[in-house]
C-alpha cells in the first residue's frame, strides 16, 4: 500500500496502531513503524495529524532501541556463559553447536 | 530464486533423502526396474494434479457462493503455518549448518515478531515493500519444502504436469481460474491480496490513458481494459502428523487503468504475479541446483531460461491484454535448459577442461 494515497487521518491511525502493537514484544513492529513514517513525520511539509505521527514514530524508535539493548546484553550472556552453565545452558538452548575433534 | 539456491548450496537437511514422503505421493521412487519407476512417478504426478484441480475447484466455488469468509480463515490458517512452523524448521536448520548456538528466548521472540508482522503486512496493511519481501520468503519456503520431500522423477513430472494444467485452465473457457477471474471482474473486485504478489508501478497521473481505452472496446465502465485470469493452485501438505492446509494460487493480472477521469486513478497499476509461480519457478532452480551433475552451469541456465521465459511471458501479456498463465513457457524452458545443460554442456565442458581447450 502506497502512503501518497490514503489520507492524513488513516495514516495517524495506522501509525497509532503500529505503535500499540509493538506493545506485545513486537520491536520489528516499532521498526516498521519508524521506517514507513519516517518520511511522513519529518520530511514533509507540516500537516494537521503530523506532530502526533512524529511523536508515535519516536516513541516507536525509543522503544526499539530499549529492545534492542535488553537483547543484545541477554545474547552476550547467553553465548559467553552458556558452556559453563552446564545443564541449564542446554535445557535454555534451541541449537547446540557440536564441539571440533 | 536466489533464497531457494543459497539454502540448498548451504543447509543439507533439504537434500537429505530420509525416505519421508508426501503422502499424496504415495508411490515410491526406488524401485526396481525404470519401469516401475516411471509408472510410480506418472502416478504421483496424476495424484498431485488432481488435488490440485480438487482444490482450485473447491476455491472457485467457495467464491461464486461469496464464502468469502471461509476463503479469508483457509488463508489466513495457512499463512500463519508457513510464517511461524516452516520458519521455525528453516532457522533451526540454518543454525545447525553454521553451528551456532541459539537460546529458546531469543529464538521465541525472533519467530514471533517475524510471524506477526508478516501476517499484518500480507493480510492488513503494511509497506508493499515489505509485503513483496513476505510474500517471496513464504514462496521460498513453500519451494524448499517442496524439494525436500518430492521425490526426483515425480518432481520433473510435476512440473511439466502443471505448465500443461495451467495452460488449460486459463485458456479453457471452462477453466476454473478463468472462471474466478471472470468473476472477480463482473463484482469488480481484487482478488485476495495474500494469493498474489503485486508489483506497483506509480505512474504519474499526467500520462494519457486513451490508447488503453481504444484496446478495450467492452471496458465496463470503471474496470480495466486488459484483464487476466487467474491460475489457482492449491497444494496440500502434509508433514507426518501434521495437518496442514497450504494452498498458494497465482495469477497473472494487468490492470492498466483505463479511466480518463484522474479521480479514479488511485486504482493500482502494474503487474500482478501469482504466487504458485513463484514456488515453482523456484522449486525448479532448487531442484537443479540439488541434484545436477553439472553444478553451477545447470543452476544458471535454468536461472536464465526461467527469466526469459517470464519476459516473454508478460510481452505476451501487453500484445493480449489477457490472463495469461505464466508457467508454461518459463517452466518449458527452464526444463528443457535443465536437461540439455546436465546431458549435453556438461561433458562438453569437461572434455574441453581436459583437453586446456579454450574456446
Amino acid at each position: 500500500m502506497n502512503l501518497e494515497r490514503i489520507p492524513n487521518e488513516e495514516k495517524l491511525s495506522l501509525s497509532r496502531r503500529y505503535y500499540l502493537g509493538g506493545f506485545a514484544f513486537l520491536p520489528f513492529l516499532w521498526l516498521v513503524n519508524v521506517l514507513w513514517f519516517f518520511r511522513e513525520a519529518f520530511l514533509k511539509p507540516t500537516y494537521t495529524e503530523q506532530p502526533q505521527i512524529k511523536s508515535y514514530v519516536k516513541k516507536s524508535a525509543l522503544g526499539l532501541i530499549v529492545w534492542v539493548a535488553v537483547l543484545t546484553t541477554w545474547i552476550t550472556i547467553f553465548q559467553h556463559f552458556r558452556a559453563q552453565w552446564g545443564e541449564v545452558g542446554d535445557y535454555l538452548s534451541f541449537t547446540i553447536p557440536l564441539g571440533t575433534a | 530464486m536466489v533464497v531457494v539456491v543459497a539454502t540448498i548450496k548451504s543447509v543439507s537437511f533439504y537434500t537429505q533423502k530420509d525416505g519421508q514422503q508426501l503422502i499424496y505421493t504415495p508411490f515410491r521412487e526406488d524401485t526396481e526396474t525404470v519401469g516401475q519407476r516411471a509408472l510410480n512417478s506418472m502416478l504421483n504426478a496424476f495424484i498431485m494434479i488432481g488435488v490440485i484441480l480438487v482444490m482450485t475447484l473447491v476455491l472457485v466455488v467457495l467464491y461464486k457462493y461469496r464464502c468469502y469468509k471461509v476463503i479469508q480463515a483457509w488463508l489466513f490458517f495457512s499463512n500463519l503455518l508457513l510464517l511461524f512452523f516452516f520458519s521455525l524448521i528453516y532457522l533451526g536448520e540454518v543454525f545447525k549448518t553454521y553451528n551456532v548456538a541459539m537460546d529458546y528466548f531469543t529464538l521465541a521472540v525472533i519467530i514471533w515478531n517475524f510471524g506477526v508482522v508478516g501476517m499484518i503486512c500480507i493480510h492488513w496493511k503494511g509497506p508493499l515493500r515489505l509485503q513483496q519481501a513476505y510474500l517471496i520468503m513464504i514462496s521460498a519456503l513453500m519451494a524448499l519444502v517442496f524439494i525436500k520431500y518430492l521425490p526426483e522423477w515425480t518432481a520433473w513430472l510435476i512440473l511439466a504436469a502443471i505448465s500443461v494444467y495451467d495452460l488449460l485452465a486459463v485458456l479453457c473457457p471452462k477453466g476454473p481460474l478463468r472462471i474466478l477471474v471472470e468473476t472477480a471482474q463482473e463484482r469488480n473486485e481484487t482478488i485476495f491480496p495474500a494469493l498474489i504478489y503485486s508489483c506497483n508501478v506509480n505512474i504519474p497521473h499526467g500520462v494519457s490513458l486513451s490508447p488503453v481505452v481504444a484496446m478495450a472496446p467492452t471496458a465496463q465502465p470503471e474496470d480495466d481494459g486488459g484483464f487476466t485470469p487467474a491460475w489457482v493452485n492449491q497444494q496440500q501438505h502434509q508433514l507426518g502428523p501434521m495437518q496442514s492446509s497450504e494452498d498458494s494460487r497465482r495469477e497473472i493480472q494487468e490492470l492498466p487503468s483505463a479511466r480518463p477521469p484522474p479521480v479514479e486513478d488511485d486504482e493500482e497499476r502494474g503487474v500482478k504475479l501469482g504466487l504458485g509461480d513463484f514456488i515453482f519457478y523456484s522449486m525448479l532452480v532448487g531442484k537443479a541446483s540439488a541434484t545436477a551433475s553439472g553444478d553451477w552451469n545447470t543452476t544458471i541456465a535454468c536461472f536464465v531460461a526461467i527469466l526469459i521465459g517470464l519476459c516473454l511471458t508478460l510481452l505476451l501479456l501487453a500484445i493480449f491484454k489477457k490472463a495469461l498463465p505464466a508457467l508454461p513457457i518459463s517452466i518449458t524452458f527452464g526444463l528443457v535448459f535443465y536437461f540439455a545443460t546436465d546431458n549435453l554442456v556438461r561433458p562438453f565442458m569437461d572434455q574441453l577442461a581436459v583437453h586446456q581447450f579454450y574456446i
